[in-house]
């Protein structure tokens, strides 16, 4: 290969695999961190619902 | 629900902004150099030539490893800001005592964790290929490392404490010390000589601006974001405690 060339892709590929990583750790964690939070959420919602209806059905109850 | 809608469009926003930012960090964004390089011919290329002497053509060394900063300095200034966020919250708690604000301060050093371990593993993969090494203790690097460890401590602290009361009072000091060591972290470079990279100091070329801006604000939506989101998430556990508390009683 053309010593030059040579000189020019040993530069940029001995920094590659670290911006490589940088940007992959950084997207990776957000989407991890915040998929795990709307899937709490989700599941809170859920959870919310099912007890305010146990809580209606109860007052209803009570009320009848 | 309207915020957690609201924070869903902020995380397409943001999260188009940074993915945007990237493209231009590539695409458009100058390649700085860092030092010379001496090669044996001449180059057809972009990098300006320096020198034409019998050692050869110098050329500036092309630095790719600063294309890291367009997304580790706006994560480390946005983790800043946060941190000062939690700490007005904090402040206002211990102003008013209300809970409110001490669940707004908790979420938002919630926040600042994310966005501190994120600057932190950028930042040491940036170190690896610009100084060669995995870590220096030079002044950036140690006042960063030092608020960290206190963001980490702000949580060990809270768990550690059993009365509702005396957490939000203790979490609120520590906050607001920990906040103190944000400015400092970030004008320390400005004081003290330092191997880091001082932003702005040295001029910016426009066309490495624009990504650096957009990747800035895309990370402060993406911050606020997570903030909202969290804050939802909250307020649908108390709604969650309420219903169980009147289904029991």
């Amino acid at each position: 290969m053309e010593p030059t060339n040579i000189e020019l892709y040993d530069l940029v590929l001995k920094d590659a695999p670290f911006i490589i990583a940088g940007y992959g750790v950084l997207w990776a964690a957000l989407v991890v961190y915040i998929s795990l939070v709307l899937r709490r959420i989700l599941r809170l919602e859920r959870e919310v619902k099912a007890v305010e209806d146990s809580v209606a059905r109860r007052t209803g109850d009570a009320v009848s | 629900m309207r915020q957690l809608k609201v924070a869903l469009v902020l995380l397409i926003v943001g999260g188009l902004m940074t993915t945007a930012a990237f493209f231009m960090a590539f695409y458009t964004a100058e390649v700085q150099s860092f030092g010379t390089v001496t090669l044996s011919q001449q180059l057809d290329t972009a990098y300006p030539l320096t020198e034409a002497g019998a050692g050869g053509f110098t050329y500036g060394r092309p630095w790719f490893s600063q294309k890291i900063f367009y997304f580790h300095v706006p994560v480390a200034l946005a983790s800043f800001l946060v941190l000062i966020i939690a700490a007005y919250f904090a402040v206002r708690m211990l102003l008013t005592k209300r809970k409110e604000f001490d669940t707004k301060s908790r979420i938002a050093m919630e926040t600042t964790l994310v966005y501190v371990m994120l600057t932190m593993l950028t930042g040491v993969l940036w170190t690896r290929a610009s100084w060669g090494v995995w870590w220096d203790w030079e002044p950036r690097l140690t006042t960063y490392f030092i608020l960290t460890l206190m963001v980490i401590a702000y949580f060990v602290l809270r768990n550690s404490i059993e009365d509702e009361e005396r957490r939000a009072v203790y979490g609120a000091v520590f906050a607001i010390i920990a906040a103190i060591n944000a400015p400092i972290s970030f004008f320390i470079t400005r004081i003290i000589p330092s191997n880091h990279p001082v932003v702005f100091k040295s001029g910016f070329a426009t066309s490495n601006l624009i990504p650096f801006l957009t990747a800035m604000f895309g990370m402060l939506m993406l911050g606020f974001a997570i903030y909202v989101i969290r804050m939802s998430e909250e307020r649908l556990r108390e709604r969650l405690d309420a219903a169980k508390t009147a289904l029991e009683g």
